[in-house]
């Protein structure tokens, strides 16, 4: 069985992280972190450093679960990384972190969140921060 | 230089020779229509309009040459380097065409549709060229950034932009 | 007390509510422009060249020499927290500032390079307000002979001096000049190089060219090496310092001022080379030598302050002589152009009031840069995370608005493309931009001195070296240019001299050698291969 996360270093990104270390738990899962940026930006707050990383990683050793941690690059909306990522591994469960956001900002932006719902070939668990 | 250079550096090596057949190119231009110039010595200008054309074509004619020589002999230009570029991956021509493609366009639309139109155009375009994918956005702040820079420049500096197709509308 | 009244008219100038707001804008456009990667004051002042058609010229000129200055802030932010310096100018600030910035010391690293840059900036417009009527008193007594050697001087040393190879520095300098000679002959009216286009008679204009090199050519280049890999940035409270710190921050700070104003003066002078031997300097004067490579605060104080001075040097030359020394004050030659303002030793004269409330608004921006730079370093940061696509994007949206705006027509469109395709293919081949530019500014009016020297003399060539002072640096402009022959005669007898680009490391008996031997090395290290500018 596998559970993929899609992980930023923000409160939902968090909750949707301790969520699935949960979910992992119980079903005795391995855990697939995914934490993608586009890569337009000079500097992208929400693509996790190397302490952060390495936090994730001594945190999922220490819980001793099985987990792989990708960091893709390529340009795709964080939506696709993890629908792609959900593909690859023949994910079980997707586990997000969704956070507040106005018709008008989801009219513009678009709304990582809904896409994932919508598109994802599995059960997906939507978490709220704190 | 050390090892005997692959293929990949060779050809490098050889589109240089392209600058070197640019500046002589550049160089005979010059040379030529100084040469078509037709002047009659006058004492308040012994210089003349000749000149300087005559020197900055010799100048550039052996640039051509010296550089031909040095890039067959293994010199290399070097790329210029900066904060946002990275010269580790080869020229992406994937993004550089459609940008051009999106310039053109400005360039053919301007004068008929208008400066909103075609700017709006030309935002979008390079936006997309360069990787954006958020379409609605990216054409709002097109649209916006058009709109702004027309009235800006109509009120702001006194510099009628052509309003084209939305002549009555803007 | 002369400079004093002058000076306090131009601060009355400036301070109207008008001058100041241009000041203003001037120095947050130019701090973001230093943050944003890939825009550069020359960039942006070219960007910014079509106000010159409805802002008056001092206003235009007071938020020109702000974006200028802001930049050079602008500049160490990014070096420190990101360690990619904008500007060639902050290379050396990101060899420490970043190390003190990983150490949890970017409060530090930030505090110092803005108090360094603006007790630098200070100073160094004191030093302008004091030397330029003096190098003015000097100039007007100058003729056209010693003109023209002084401006083939800029060209060449800006050529054969900055860049890795003489030889493409000429090159560009060459497609520069002939640039320059596109349109109608002013003395006898014969069309050159126009091709039977009468959209070329009255030649390529200045604003069309500075933005197609510099802006139009750059996003292309920039685009076809787009680096996708987001960076780290270090996270950043509000800059401050500790007694500790200012007491070793202060003399650096002089001794980089020191160092930067004359190199900023000079023509090819730049702010790499003042930079690199404040670095060399206090690594070496430094009671903390073992600090430098682990965040030196010295190593950030002194080549911050010695860049900031070389901002205000340039200005020297350019407001006393009309001589630009680099891109930027280039491009403001061109702006002073456009408005039909002859530099040169008269502009004082003619333009005496713009020229001091020009020199005044520096000494404002200065205290604006420190106002803002201090407090709001962490929201400056911010900036960083603009995608790049939309920063490109605007960079060619407000390249062809500027191109476009000068003539409203298409045609002048389809030039900025091929000049910026040209600007895109320097890039690739290592081609330096700085001699083409200058080549275009300058050219014409090297030939109107030319002309002016031989028709005084009647068609004698010796009417070239009929003034003492252009003797003078024609001889310079020989050594110059023989200058790499002759070092290279210098090395062949010290063949056991230490092979450059390793740096001596601590404890050399022979220190002063081996300053002069290093920031050398630093110039012609990068030279991919030898015999390359003087065979």
């Amino acid at each position: 069985m596998t559970i993929v996360v899609g992980y930023v270093p923000t409160p939902e990104g968090e909750a949707a992280f301790d969520q699935a270390i949960k979910e992992a738990r119980k079903a005795q899962s391995k855990l697939v972190v995914i934490n993608s940026s586009r890569g337009d930006a000079l500097v992208d707050k929400r693509y996790a450093g190397e302490t952060e990383i390495e936090g994730i990683d001594q945190r999922l050793g220490k819980e001793g679960i099985e987990h792989i941690i990708l960091q893709p690059v390529r340009g795709h909306d964080a939506a696709i990384e993890v629908l792609e990522a959900a593909e690859a591994h023949q994910a079980d469960l997707i586990v997000i972190g969704l956070r507040r956001r106005t018709p008008v900002g989801k009219l513009i932006m678009g709304s990582t969140s809904q896409r994932i719902l919508l598109e994802a070939d599995c059960p997906v668990l939507a978490v709220k921060a704190g | 230089m050390s090892s005997s250079p692959t293929l990949a550096s060779r050809l490098k090596g050889r589109s240089e020779l392209g600058v070197a057949l640019l500046l002589g190119a550049a160089g005979v231009l010059v040379l030529v229509d100084a040469i078509a110039l037709v002047t009659p010595y006058s004492q308040s200008d012994p210089v003349g309009p000749k000149t300087l054309p005559y020197l900055v074509a010799g100048l550039l004619i052996v640039c051509a040459i010296m550089l031909a020589v040095n890039v067959l002999r293994g010199g290399q230009g070097e790329a210029e380097g900066g904060e946002d570029v990275d010269l580790t991956h080869p020229a992406d021509w994937k993004t550089v065409l459609p940008l051009v493609g999106a310039f053109v366009a400005n360039i053919l639309l301007i004068d008929w549709a208008g400066w909103v139109i075609s700017g709006t155009v030309l935002f979008w375009g390079s936006a997309w060229a360069l990787g954006s994918r958020h379409y609605i956005r990216d054409g709002i702040i097109a649209l916006a950034l058009s709109v702004l820079t027309f009235y800006g420049f109509y009120l702001g500096l006194g510099i009628p932009l052509p309003a084209g197709l939305l002549e009555g509308v803007l | 007390m002369d400079v004093f009244s002058s000076l306090m008219d131009g601060f009355a100038t400036a301070l109207t509510p008008m001058n100041f707001l241009y000041a203003v804008i001037g120095v947050l456009l130019g701090t973001a422009v230093g943050v944003l990667p890939g825009l550069g004051p020359a960039m942006t002042v070219a960007l910014l060249l079509p106000v010159t058609y409805a802002l008056e010229p001092t206003s235009a000129f007071i938020m020109f020499a702000g974006i200028y200055y802001g930049g050079m802030y602008g500049g160490s932010t990014t070096s420190i927290l990101l360690n990619t310096p904008g500007e060639s100018s902050s290379v050396v600030t990101a060899i420490e500032g970043n190390k003190m910035a990983k150490a949890g010391r970017a409060a530090q690293a930030l505090a110092t390079a803005a108090i360094g840059s603006f007790v630098a900036g200070t100073i160094g417009t004191a030093l302008l307000a004091v030397c330029a009527p003096i190098v003015v008193k000097f100039a007007v007594s100058l003729g056209s002979p010693s003109y023209f050697a002084i401006m083939v001087l800029a060209l060449l040393a800006v050529t054969a001096v900055l860049g890795s190879s003489r030889l493409r520095g000429f090159a560009a300098l060459g497609l520069g000049l002939a640039i320059g000679l596109v349109g109608i002959d002013s003395v006898t009216g014969q069309r050159r190089l126009t091709f039977g286009q009468p959209l070329l008679a009255d030649g390529l204009d200045i604003v069309v060219v500075a933005v197609a090199i510099f802006a139009v050519g750059e996003a292309l280049w920039v685009a076809a090496h787009l680096r996708r890999n987001p960076l780290q940035v270090i996270p950043v409270g509000r800059p401050w310092m500790g007694k500790k710190d200012w007491k070793r921050s202060w003399k650096p700070w002089l001794r980089g001022t020191a160092f930067g104003f004359p190199f900023g003066a000079l023509p090819a002078g730049g702010a790499e080379i003042p930079t690199f031997l404040s670095y060399v300097t206090e690594k070496r004067l430094s009671k903390h030598p073992e600090e430098f490579g682990h965040g030196a605060i010295e190593g950030v104080a002194g080549p911050e302050a010695a860049n900031n001075a070389a901002a205000a040097g340039t200005m020297t030359p350019l407001l006393a002589l009309g001589l630009p020394t680099n891109a930027t004050a280039a491009v403001m030659l061109a702006a002073f152009t456009s408005y039909g303002i002859q530099p040169g030793p008269q502009l004082f004269a003619s333009q005496g009031p713009l020229v001091w409330a020009l020199i005044a608004s520096l000494f404002i921006g200065n205290f604006l840069l420190l106002l803002i730079n201090l407090p709001l370093a962490p929201l400056w940061a911010k900036l960083l995370q603009l995608p790049r696509p939309y920063l490109y994007a605007g960079i060619l949206f407000f390249a062809t608005l500027g191109a476009y705006s000068v003539n409203l027509q298409a045609f002048d469109l389809v030039i900025l493309l091929a000049l910026g395709a040209l600007g895109f293919m320097m890039r690739r081949f290592g081609l330096p931009v700085l001699p083409l530019i200058l080549g275009v500014i300058l050219g014409p009016r090297i030939e109107g001195q030319l002309r002016k020297t031989l028709q005084l003399s009647a068609g004698d060539p010796a009417g070239l070296w009929s003034e003492p002072i252009a003797v003078g640096i024609y001889i310079l402009i020989a050594l110059i240019l023989l200058w790499p022959l002759l070092f290279k005669l210098y090395r062949r007898n010290r063949p056991a001299a230490t092979p450059a680009g390793i740096p001596v490391t601590s404890g050399s008996s022979a220190p002063r050698d081996a300053t002069g031997s290093h920031s050398h090395s630093s110039r012609s290290g990068g030279e991919p291969s030898d015999g390359d500018g003087d065979g």
